[in-house]
């Protein structure tokens, strides 16, 4: 294989990446957009919800990576795995906002943050204890079946991550731009204290804002699952790091921001591990957190910060 | 005020520290101990950065870590290069030894780690303030993330860079302290020793720099960040000094940790190490300083001693009833989930912590609360701010504009004020007025003109400059520090009159004591500028105050500063008709001390009152100027201003 093989076929791994990056990156713009408040506890509400996708597909009764499924039965499995590890991220979102967060609601400074860090500790251990340490062997029903384009190979999974994740991306946007409730949002990001004045209810609006992105996070962790055959309590930290920076990268607060700021971390992750060394990763992507923070803090596609004086 | 309860506590409890080793002779006990101090220190450092400045530092293991390579490095076989004669000025030193193998001679470090512990500290310093540079303007959320990406970083490297840190392996052989030949080698009560004094200097440190103008600076910053730069602050300087010092508190700390475990992995640093230290400092109360230490202590100890046993209580339970669940449990390694439950518990229902940093203060008696306002005698006013001197100066602006985007605030603006005069600026709502204030003192930039007071342009001033300079001001949206007591938000208002660095603060040499014990009378003098209205509840936070006590706090808070011009914005809103006649009259009182005033007034009556000259904006441009008599006369004023009004009707 060809270093320019090598160099495409890692760019289509990066996508693959990069799809998943997006949709965890999405509930912290969704989040922040609202709130200005970053969710620590996104990442680990990421992490339960590939555990609830592991266990939806095992009571259908799939283990491992042998049981492939085909046809109806295929699309029937993966639908139910999807809707329940959305509903389970989207619920624990909620639950999260509302037992922890709502109470905090106009308390100045970082306690509505420092909480998000102890609830993210909280659902770490809980994993930890109740599941244990290991990592477990996730159930995945899709055929291997490959394509070979010249020198770049694609796999079914592959196909499927990118579809679910643009078919997901389309339908926020559908809802951001056309629904009542996404208007709702729009303007409540905007100025909270106008919208609530114009009628807008803001604890709906924060209560989907979570629910929202805590979904696109159990899509994500599903879909992590089904990429890497693998899941563990430790895989929220890492993942939601890197979807963070993919968030502040496009811009935190802005949704087709999170979408390309997910995309470039996920070529970063893979094109840096291939050009420069695997464990240099994390160093490239956290100077790119800081540096786009110190200088570009609106990143690529964000608005301009209203500065609270 | 007695004073000897919380002596005979510290007394107490510096005994107990000290005996602790001899009563339990147990090593284990004593390391954990030793451990727990570690944290204690690490809690206390990082309180000054989070409880004293407000910048919440989510990777402070980073200086840890720089703090524990930096000793481990000095003093074990990690680096030996090939000796050469460069080294031995080092030999001489004492810092490095010549050492023979197969090979040829290399180089051994053996720098002495009394000498590291403050070399440790400066090198953190150091990597806090290259770091903090660029990073502090940052809004808080943001700062978190940044110092979260650092931390990640600081550990990432040194498990990538074998050749210094010995990478994931950690290093090895790092030398025991020596002390006048004793060495320390494995035993823990001399680390224990050693701890309890780190510990018991960095408690001090941290007392007297938050008992000082520094201390005060940083809790401006923290409760107020514009208001503290209206007051004098230097904020970017005091937010690298607060990351600086407390880096410093890692740093030495870092020191003390690898030489008592004698090795160092990346592991030690990582960012649950950093969640630990702010689980202490919140669990023990976020800016206490004895919270912090209690905080650190407690959970320390939770971990390594009472985890365990209650653990084996809770297996024998299980045996008794015959649970097996219960006869698993291992509590030690739910230590994490421990912590989640503090942060939660604590943000929800205890945010001040164990030990609040703030004191409880008490309630005025019926009598002081329903005394008849009392105005203070003029003699006592007056060599209050005698040592201001009169204004000799006058604001001078040319020209001035400000543009917001497209919005132009104000348009070439044309306004003088003459020393010891008294102009009053008036204009409808969203007219330009604040926007003519804020642009005086430096918060918001100009686009043109000039802005010129003793001679000296201030277009380009930062807020703290345009104080030093000699001007002071109130703000229309009442700007105090919330949790700061009364007497401390006037005594942040002398900032650029006091002298006290950080050396000063933790030295207290008597010249720093005089100076603040006299900051202090001033201070209370200041406050009896408004009779007893202010003076009973100098010890309250101003947060506790009426709203026409809060807006009396502004105008003592600024006239601590001594000013040639103040400037207030809208003094009376919020008053009521006696209220208003009786601060019109101080303000008054103030002028004919030679203070200069430029004053922003909705009330007519007041503005005929007081001033000399009214300045009338419309729309950020200047449509009218003249004596109040013939301001109200003014035909354009009447149309743009007054004709919507019913005041004068």
């Amino acid at each position: 294989m060809s270093d320019y093989g090598v160099l495409l076929q890692q760019v289509v791994n990066g996508l693959s990446l990069g799809a998943m990056y997006a949709l965890l990156a999405l509930g912290f713009t969704l989040v922040y957009g609202i709130l200005e408040l970053i969710n620590f506890a996104h990442f680990n509400v990421f992490m339960v919800s590939s555990f609830v996708g592991m266990w939806a597909l095992q009571l259908l009764g799939i283990s491992g990576q042998s049981h492939v499924l085909t046809g109806m039965a295929l699309a029937g499995a993966l639908l139910f795995a999807f809707a329940a590890t959305m509903l389970a991220g989207g619920v624990l979102g909620v639950a999260i906002e509302r037992l922890s967060l709502r109470p905090l609601r106009g308390v100045p400074g970082t306690a509505a943050m420092i909480t998000t860090i102890g609830v993210s500790y909280i659902l770490f251990n809980i994993i930890l204890l109740t599941v244990g340490a290991g990592s477990e062997n996730y159930p995945n029903p899709l055929p291997v079946v490959r394509w070979q384009f010249g020198e770049v190979t694609i796999e079914l999974k592959t196909l499927l991550i990118w579809a679910v994740a643009t078919a997901l991306m389309l339908a926020l946007n559908l809802f951001v731009n056309r629904s009542r409730l996404g208007k709702a949002m729009r303007a409540t990001a905007q100025d909270a204290e106008a919208a609530r004045m114009m009628g807008v209810d803001v604890d709906r609006v924060v209560v989907t804002a979570f629910f929202l992105g805590s979904a696109l996070a159990g899509a994500a962790a599903l879909i992590f699952g089904l990429y890497y055959n693998y899941t563990s309590f430790i895989i929220g930290y890492t993942a939601g790091l890197r979807a963070f920076t993919a968030a502040v990268l496009g811009g935190i607060g802005s949704i087709p921001g999170a979408m390309v700021g997910g995309v470039l971390i996920g070529l970063i992750e893979t094109l840096g591990g291939q050009l420069i060394a695997v464990r240099w990763t994390d160093v490239i992507i956290f100077s790119i957190l800081i540096l786009v923070l110190v200088f570009v803090p609106t990143g690529l596609f964000g608005r301009a910060v209203p500065t609270k004086s | 005020m007695t004073r000897i309860g919380p002596r005979l506590a510290v007394l107490g409890v510096t005994a107990a520290a000290l005996l602790f080793p001899l009563v339990n002779q147990n090593d284990a006990d004593i390391d954990s101990a030793a451990n727990a101090l570690a944290f204690a220190a690490l809690a206390l450092g990082l309180n000054i950065v989070v409880g004293f400045a407000g910048l919440l530092d989510l990777g402070y293991a980073a200086f840890f870590a720089i703090g524990a390579y930096a000793y481990g490095v000095a003093s074990s076989w990690q680096l030996q290069p090939d000796w050469s004669s460069l080294w031995e000025p080092f030999q001489w030193l004492d810092l490095v030894t010549r050492f023979h193998t197969a090979s040829g001679d290399v180089v051994h470090f053996q720098v002495s780690f009394w000498l590291m512990l403050p070399v440790a500290a400066a090198i953190a310093a150091f990597f806090g303030v290259l770091f903090g540079a660029p990073t502090l303007r940052l809004k808080g959320d943001y700062l978190a993330i940044v110092t979260l990406g650092f931390g990640e970083i600081v550990p990432i490297v040194a498990r990538n860079i074998p050749a210094v840190t010995n990478g994931a392996m950690g290093l090895n052989g790092v030398a025991a302290p020596r002390l006048f030949g004793f060495d320390f080698g494995v035993d823990a009560t001399p680390y224990f020793y050693v701890g309890v004094a780190l510990v018991a200097l960095l408690i001090v440190i941290s007392q007297r720099l938050k008992d000082s103008r520094i201390g005060r600076a940083w809790m401006a910053i923290r409760e107020d960040e514009v208001a503290a730069m209206a007051m004098g602050v230097d904020r970017v300087r005091y937010k690298l000094l607060a990351f600086a010092i407390g880096a410093a508190f890692a740093g030495a700390t870092g020191t003390f940790y690898v030489a008592k475990l004698q090795t160092a992995t990346p592991e030690m640093f990582m960012f649950p190490v950093s969640v630990m230290i702010l689980v202490m400092v919140v669990f023990g109360g976020i800016g206490s300083v004895w919270g912090v230490v209690i905080g650190a202590l407690l959970l320390q100890i939770l971990q390594s001693w009472f985890l365990e046993d209650l653990s084996q209580w809770l297996h024998a339970l299980g045996r008794m009833v015959g649970v097996a669940w219960l006869q698993q449990v291992e509590l030690a390694s739910s230590i994490e989930l421990i912590f989640g439950l503090i942060l939660v518990m604590m943000m929800l229902y205890r945010r001040q912590g164990l030990i609040p940093a703030a004191r409880r203060t008490l309630a005025l008696s019926l009598d002081e609360q329903t005394v008849q306002p009392a105005r203070a005698q003029s003699g006592l006013i007056a060599t209050t701010l005698a040592n201001a001197g009169a204004a000799r100066h006058g604001l001078d602006i040319s020209d001035l504009t400000v543009r917001f985007g497209g919005l132009v605030a104000l348009q070439s603006v044309e306004l003088s004020v003459p020393a010891q005069s008294v102009v009053a600026v008036i204009g409808p709502n969203g007219s330009g007025k604040s926007t003519l204030f804020n642009a005086i003192t430096g918060l918001v930039p100009t686009d043109r003109g000039t802005i010129r007071f003793a001679g000296e342009e201030l277009g380009r001033l930062p807020p703290h400059r345009v104080l030093e300079r000699g001007i002071a001001r109130t703000f229309q949206n009442l700007r105090l520090f919330p949790n700061l007591t009364v007497l401390e938000n006037v005594m942040i208002g002398m900032h650029a009159r006091l002298a006290t660095g950080p050396v000063g603060a933790v030295l207290r040499l008597p010249a720093t004591r005089s100076e603040e014990a006299a900051a202090r009378e001033r201070a209370l003098q200041i406050l009896s500028f408004f009779g007893n209205r202010l003076l009973p509840r100098a010890e309250h936070p101003a947060a506790s105050l009426s709203y026409a006590n809060r807006r009396r706090t502004e105008i003592a808070r600024a006239l601590a500063a001594q000013p040639q011009l103040l400037m207030l914005d809208e003094p009376t809103a919020g008053m009521n008709p006696a209220e208003t006649l009786e601060l019109a009259d101080q303000i008054a009182g103030l002028n004919r001390l030679g203070l200069t005033i430029l004053l922003i007034e909705h009330k007519l009556d007041v503005v005929a009152m007081l001033a000399d000259k009214v300045v009338v904006l419309d729309h950020g441009e200047k449509i009218a100027e003249g004596t109040p008599a013939a301001v109200r006369r003014d035909e354009e004023v009447i149309r743009a201003y007054l004709g919507r009004s019913a005041v004068f009707a």
